[in-house]
């Protein structure tokens, strides 16, 4: 498995600056720890061309930017909030002196006096700065002291305490927020080679662009070849994983891209013979051997990763250089999810009866002085949980609140943004809460990272009075403790198809597919080719290694292999649209027409005409009924059918860019996904799009849809579905997974019970006429 | 083997139920399976569905608890780090769960009683010996002349009937007694029981040391007879003439049978049904156990000897040396050892004695007590469960017999549960709004269901929970007493004999009152708790109303203890039996209506009644079923009469001057034992769960106004008292 390649460094020798450049060879024997061995390679001139830069004031010439915040906005909200998470630096970067620039803005309601935003890098205070930047976004610079900051990974921490200049009440502190945006973030390197990348391992350093995003461009000049295509595929998910960044994306094409844009990296792939053309020199030995390096010379005047060698294969050994070390055993599960680029700590993966401290989960003990306390962890569950509708997990809380607090204030535990749990703090004179347990549905739980969410809703008598100008009272009234834990029972686990959520959590079943994954592409062309690149990248994230790829030219060549279909609409055979539940009737003209509509107007017509007639009076007690059963108790009616829903082919909505869906295959023994749009163009843009983790979290049921008017994932809930067997047979996940089928087939459950009653009782019957005394 | 295969089969069943209910399905699940059984067995309970359905409709039932007891298990304890609501929780977890066993033993005792059984005839010339033990300690002369005139009077050859007087109140102990006036007493007692026996052709025997208390006597008694079948009958039960008839022929078909055991009817009513005046209209307690527990131990050959009313083998009674004494409830104790060696019981169910039960509350008690001690005592000396010699059922049966006696202790629990969150905001009972209406209303609503499945027509709603509360507050140290000293209680004869001429408040009735006021003080506190603390009225509201229903209850028992006077001794029996009555020596046609024991009321044709002053002495004439056909007189004394045109109705007192009017007596009460039954019938009636809650209710209402009138005037009472003094 693990494989020494020996590939000798680049050395540059058309640059002035060009001094200690030697041949370093690099180890691809496995990950690499975050300090890895330092190279001094040749200084180089690099500019990030970040759009909106309104904090920095002096520009230095060859100075080097990195953005670093994760997401597409930055937003703190509340009276207290964090976040925190990672950014990899070069060794060279990390030993250049730095600055950490960012403007902020902030609610007008914020009150500067006790407000404060503070920036920990790797755990110390980088800088910190009472809010008071209500009218225009301020610009902030701090200079990290050397030493600071590391090669490798580098905690950054930003956090806010806010207080409402004139309301004390819980409603106020929704009013409270404090913005940074994320093209203002970055930080600056004073040495000129901060922009060179050398070994394999400053792939890790790829970086964010302006708007939180990361792209990889692959130039192959043979890209249209076929028989490329799977080792692509592979390429792109190694360097996927080597980024880990929270959304990738790729662009294949067979010209140089620009070059030295922040967040983006180039890779230059082909036989020595392609890629000589776009270097001033070939790296040595890739007219005879494998080859994987980075570049930089006079024509990329930035650092290109050139994967090359003599021949073909010798480009796929190189390749497999790359993508290789991340591979793990597809049947064992990670200890963590890998999230720390956008949240830290890394999520743990629980698989089975597990006591997790809120210490490991990164939540440290606070005391509060305000009234609406959060703080959230994540935790993640493999992709064939199954205990959605039976499951609990338990919170085992430590917390404390003075007789300050008022009965009737809460603490309520959301996942994943709903409300899963309410424990009221209803003692007068303060209390200390031990370990005291507190259910948690698993209702809202999905495979892949969770996010928990702790909110403290803490009235109090001081707070009636809230006299303006009163200095803020520092006296805690609230503590969460660090010794508190999460436990997780275990749990059912069985896989099902088809299910959205599995491949968005952790690509299932792809990922325990030891065996090659046989993707169809309909046309190897830039943009489907992209596509594939950035699903497939996605996929390797999601599940932690990389996919074997085959490329198959008919569904029938999948077999009973589990298969992935990517092409626009219009070219895809019609079995793979039956097969994942797609209506094929609108495969030609999806994306053409104007929207006709018709379906979604008649219900919202019968809806409007249901409202319209609800007078009577014996109706709207129904109706209120059914609403207070399903408010109360999440009981309506369709929760008592017996018969499974009849699966309706899925029309594709014109509003939707880009399709996902899953079905099983003809022999019904492996899965199928699909995803299309309506044309290559929007199948590249949609693909970029849903790699994003935000969107790829929404991913669910048989068929998501992306809406790009929107910027929304719609999920087609799954109507009927097959188990797929994933874990050892055993009588107890049996007895869960029938609890779980039970708890979500309501009346089967009545039935069954009744049923084994019945038989019970005669059974009884029977056997008291024949003990005993009978006359 | 097809028993094996029925049990097999059961087995499998209720694994396969056990295994579906312990399933961790949701709480919507919960609640949709409990609307549809509940439902189910609604609807099973209104078809009035016997046979397999009766069977179905309980396994649904148990279905139910079981879920609820899973539940309780898994998810309602509190944590262990906050002992001062583990502690407490944990308790109430177990008295619930002691409640749940009581329901499955019960369940099993009762699941199929048997029918009543056809009667059996003695071969011709085959009549076996027979003695009648009548074991007295201190009843009176009048009470035992009934009860040996009664036994002597019944239907069986002369020759093979010995009737003894076994008196354990004129022994030469007692009338040795250094205690003059005892031993006096004693002494007298022993010249007049010898006289009346003399005259009624009845054997008295008395022994040297009161030893062992009734077993003793009755043992006294076997060593001076030889019958090969002995009848035991309390001082205060007399047999009516069938009662041999009815119970000897079963010894013939059953080589091995030791014991027929016959229920205990009572011509009086005890204080609850005096009291609450339910006696005409509502079963009484024991009949739910004589009319259908007793059939259903039966089933498992498991009935058991109740001290009285029963006729037991000789041979068997020397298998064990007699009575066994080691308890203060000898009779359940002798049938536990007999079952043991392999002997069988029958039951008949069947009223064919008629006795006198405690009237006071206090004497009540003290029997109750007894028994609880009594029980608890067999239970710890010869824990049934392990007793070799037994089969499974039995053991299970005198389990469920003996543990049953353990209630006050969960009833304490139950009682004080919810004060403790009312009172000290402990939460004991972990569970949201939405589960308590899925697991424990689910579980509350079906258990009372089972209950009415099973006892309906016995047992009306909420009657057990009354008479266990009523028991609860003097039983509770009693049976803890025994809990901590099994040999200290020893054997207290319960006085049946005593009348309460006026109204007052139950000398043992003050803790009620502190009880009631208590749980008052408790609902008072719901309500300002509901009002201060909104943000968790739904809690409050929840305990408030288990509150409530204890407080219904404490209330209703303020009206058991609030003792009404009567009028009359003791309880009349219709009877409808022609006689002449006659007044210096003129005879009119007349009609008996209705006797007690101490007087009859006559309607009398054509009598003159207004010259008659009260105290007239007469008589009543009328032919004995047990004599010759001849007429004979019993001597009266018109104590009141009510004069309608031609016909006059007149009370009269017996006026018994020789042996054979106490026969007459006996005749008159005793004779007729389908009269009995009749009565018995025309109170058993089935009024439903609904309907018998809201009587419950309104009665508990009425109740407790009663318990506080006769609490303040009995406060004024004492304060006149003091004042007086």
């Amino acid at each position: 498995m693990l494989r020494r390649l020996v590939l000798p460094a680049l050395l540059l020798a058309g640059l002035a600056t060009a001094a200690s450049a030697q041949p370093s060879p690099f180890d691809m024997t496995g990950e690499r720890p975050a300090d890895a061995p330092i190279l001094q390679p040749p200084a180089s001139t690099g500019t990030g061309g970040g759009p909106a830069e309104p904090a920095v004031t002096a520009r230095v010439p060859d100075e080097f930017k990195r953005f670093i915040i994760p997401f597409s906005a930055l937003s703190l909200t509340g009276e207290v909030d964090e976040r925190t998470w990672s950014v990899y630096l070069t060794p060279a970067q990390a030993q250049s002196a730095a600055t950490l620039d960012f403007a902020y803005q902030n609610a007008i309601v914020v009150a500067p006096e006790a407000s404060t935003l503070s920036i920990f890098i790797n755990g110390e205070l980088a800088g910190e700065k009472p809010i008071g930047s209500a009218e225009a976004a301020t610009a902030l610079s701090y200079d990290l002291k050397p030493g600071l900051l590391r090669a490798g990974s580098n905690d950054i921490r930003v956090k806010v305490r806010q207080r409402h200049r004139t309301d004390c009440t819980v409603e106020s502190t929704y009013e409270l927020w404090t913005e940074i945006a994320p093209e203002s973030a970055f930080i600056r390197f004073s040495s000129g080679d901060s922009a060179t990348l050398t070994s394999l391992d400053d792939v890790r350093a790829v970086g964010l662009d302006a708007r939180g995003r990361t792209q990889f461009n692959l130039v192959v000049p043979g890209l249209q070849q076929p028989s490329r295509t799977a080792a692509l595929m592979r390429l792109a998910q190694g360097l996927a994983l080597r980024g880990q960044m929270p959304a990738q994306e790729f662009a294949l094409s067979e010209v140089m891209p620009d070059l030295a844009e922040p967040g983006q990296m180039t890779a230059l792939v082909g036989t020595a013979e392609e890629v000589a053309p776009f270097l001033e020199r070939l790296p040595d030995g890739a007219s005879s051997g494998p080859v994987a390096m980075f570049m930089r010379d006079g024509k990329t005047k930035s650092s290109v990763l050139v994967v090359s060698g003599p021949d073909w294969p010798a480009v796929q050994e190189a390749i497999e250089g790359i993508t290789q070390p991340m591979d793990r055993p597809s049947n064992v599960p990670r200890d963590v999810i890998a999230t720390g680029r956008w949240l830290l700590p890394e999520t743990p993966l629980v698989v089975t009866n597990t006591r997790l401290r809120f210490s490991e989960l990164g939540v440290e003990t606070s005391e509060f002085t305000g009234r609406r306390f959060r703080t959230r962890f994540s935790v993640a569950v493999p992709s064939d949980f199954y205990a959605d509708a039976y499951g609990d997990a338990t919170l085992l809380l430590d917390a404390a609140y003075t007789e300050a607090v008022l009965p009737g204030s809460h603490i309520d535990i959301y996942v994943n943004g709903n409300i899963a749990s309410t424990i009221p703090l209803n003692s007068v004179t303060g209390d200390i809460l031990r370990h005291l347990p507190i259910k948690v549905t698993m209702r809202h739980f999905k495979p892949g990272p969770n996010l928990i969410e702790i909110e403290a809703v803490l009235s109090a008598e001081p707070d009636k009075a809230c006299a303006p100008g009163t200095p803020a009272s520092n006296d805690p009234r609230f503590a969460l403790f660090d010794t508190s834990e999460l436990r997780m029972p275990d749990f059912a686990r069985i896989g099902r198809r088809p299910n959205l959520a599995a491949i968005s959590g952790a690509a299932a079943p792809y990922r325990n597919d030891a065996a090659a994954v046989p993707l169809f592409v309909d046309r190897a062309d830039e943009d489907t080719l992209s596509a594939a690149a950035t699903f497939l990248a996605r996929l390797a994230v999601a599940g932690g290694r990389p996919l074997l790829v085959e490329v198959i030219t008919s569904p029938l060549a999948a077999g009973s292999r589990n298969a992935i279909f990517i092409g626009a609409m219009p070219q895809l055979p019609k079995t793979v649209l039956t097969q994942v539940g797609v209506d094929p009737a609108r495969q030609m003209s999806w994306g053409n027409a104007e929207d006709t509509g018709r379906p979604d107007d008649t219900q919202k017509a019968i809806d409007e005409w249901r409202t319209r007639l609800s007078g009577g009076a014996w109706r709207t007690q129904v109706t209120a009924f059914q609403t207070w059963v399903k408010q109360e108790f999440d009981i309506s009616l369709s929760s008592l059918r017996i018969l499974p829903e009849a699966q309706a082919a899925y029309v594709p909505p014109e509003s939707a860019g880009l399709v996902l869906a899953q079905g099983a295959n003809p022999s019904d023994d492996a899965t199928w996904t699909l995803l299309t749009a309506p044309t290559a163009k929007r199948l590249r843009e949609g693909a970029s799009a849903i790699a994003d983790v935000t969107r790829w979290q929404q991913l669910a049921g048989r068929v998501s849809a992306y809406e790009p008017a929107t910027d929304k994932i719609e999920a087609t809930p799954v109507a009927g579905f097959d188990f797929v067997q994933t874990q050892p047979a055993s009588l107890t996940n049996y007895r869960l997974i029938l609890a779980n089928w039970l708890s979500s087939n309501i009346m089967a459950y009545a039935l069954l019970l009744i049923v084994l009653s019945v038989l019970l009782g005669l059974a009884t019957s029977s056997m008291l006429t024949r003990l005993g005394r009978r006359q | 083997m097809s028993k094996i295969g029925s049990v097999a089969a059961w087995a499998f069943f209720s694994l396969c139920v056990i295994a579906v209910i312990t399933l961790p399905v949701n709480l919507q699940t919960q609640l949709i399976v409990s609307v549809l059984i509940v439902t189910f067995m609604a609807v099973l309970k209104l078809a009035n569905a016997g046979g397999r359905w009766r069977l179905i409709a309980l396994a649904f039932g148990t279905a139910i608890v079981l879920r609820y007891v899973y539940w309780r298990t898994t998810s309602t304890l509190p944590p262990l780090n906050q002992l001062e609501n583990f502690i407490p929780g944990f308790l109430l977890y177990l008295a619930e769960m002691y409640s749940v066993m009581m329901l499955s033993l019960s369940l099993f005792v009762v699941a199929m009683p048997l029918p009543p059984r056809k009667s059996s005839s003695i071969s011709e010339g085959k009549f076996p010996k027979v003695d009648v033990f009548v074991p007295s300690y201190n009843e009176d002369a009048g009470l035992l002349a009934n009860t040996l005139a009664a036994a002597k009077a019944m239907d069986y050859p002369a020759d093979k009937l010995t009737v003894w007087l076994l008196d354990d109140g004129g022994t030469l102990q007692k009338r040795n007694s250094a205690n003059l006036v005892e031993a006096q007493r004693a002494s007298a007692r022993n010249a007049e029981l010898q006289a009346l026996c003399d005259d009624l052709g009845v054997r008295y025997l008395t022994r040297e040391r009161n030893e062992h208390a009734k077993a003793g006597n009755l043992n006294n008694g076997m060593l001076h007879s030889d019958g090969e079948l002995i009848a035991v009958f309390d001082a205060d039960h007399a047999p009516a003439r069938d009662f041999l008839l009815e119970t000897v022929g079963y010894f013939e078909q059953d080589p091995k049978l030791f014991l027929v055991q016959t229920p205990h009817f009572f011509l009086n009513p005890d204080p609850l049904e005096r009291n609450l005046r339910t006696f005409e209209k509502m079963p009484s307690e024991n009949e739910m156990f004589y009319g259908i527990i007793q059939r259903g131990l039966d089933k498992w050959n498991a009935a058991f000897f109740c001290g009285s009313a029963a006729v037991l083998r000789r041979k068997a009674l020397e298998d064990t040396e007699g009575f066994s004494g080691m308890s203060i409830t000898e009779d359940c104790e002798t049938a536990l050892a007999l079952h043991g060696r392999g002997w069988n019981s029958i039951y008949v169910d069947r009223p064919l004695i008629a006795g006198l039960q405690p009237a006071t509350f206090a004497s009540f008690i003290g029997q109750r007590s007894r028994w609880a001690q009594g029980m608890m005592q067999i239970l710890l000396f010869r824990f049934p469960l392990f007793k070799g010699g037994l089969s499974i059922p039995q053991r299970l049966c005198y389990m469920s017999s003996t543990l049953f006696w353990l209630f006050p202790i969960p009833r304490t629990i139950f009682l004080f549960a919810p004060l403790f969150y009312l009172f000290f905001d402990l939460e004991i009972f972990t569970a949201s709004g939405g589960e308590f209406l899925a697991y424990t209303l689910a579980y509350m609503v079906v258990n009372l269901m089972m209950q009415n499945y099973l006892y309906g027509s016995f047992r009306w709603p909420w009657i057990s929970e009354l008479y266990e509360f009523a028991q609860t507050v003097h039983l509770l140290p009693a049976v803890i007493s025994v809990l901590l000293r099994p040999s200290r209680p020893t054997f207290k004869v319960t006085a049946k004999d005593e009348s309460i001429s006026e109204s007052r408040l139950s000398e043992i009735g003050r803790p009620f009152f502190v009880i009631f006021a208590v749980l008052f003080v408790a609902l008072l506190m719901t309500v300002y708790r509901v009002y201060t603390e909104p943000y968790k009225a739904d809690v409050t509201l929840v305990v408030g109303g288990w509150n409530l229903l204890n407080l219904i209850m404490a209330g209703c028992v303020l009206g058991v203890v609030s003792e009404r006077g009567e009028r009359a001794a003791s309880r009349r029996v219709k009877v409808s039996r022609r006689c002449e009555f006659g007044v210096a020596d003129q005879w009119y046609p007349a009609t008996i209506e209705d006797v007690s024991a101490h007087g009859a009321r006559v309607q009398v044709y054509g009598i003159d009644a207004s010259t008659l002053p009260t105290d007239t002495e007469g008589g009543i004439r009328f032919e004995p079923y047990s004599g010759s056909g001849v007429a004979e007189t019993l001597p009266v004394a018109i104590r009141n009469k009510e004069i309608a045109g031609d016909i006059t109705i007149m009370g009269c007192r017996y006026l018994p001057q020789a042996a054979r009017h106490h026969s007459l007596v006996a005749d008159l009460i005793f004779a007729n034992s389908r009269q009995w039954s009749e009565f018995q019938s025309a109170r058993r009636g089935n009024p439903g769960l609904v309907r018998g809650t809201f009587w419950f209710l309104w009665m508990a209402l009425y109740q407790t106004s009663r318990g506080m009138i006769y609490f303040l005037r009995s406060l004024r009472g004492s304060e006149a008292q003091k004042e007086g003094a």
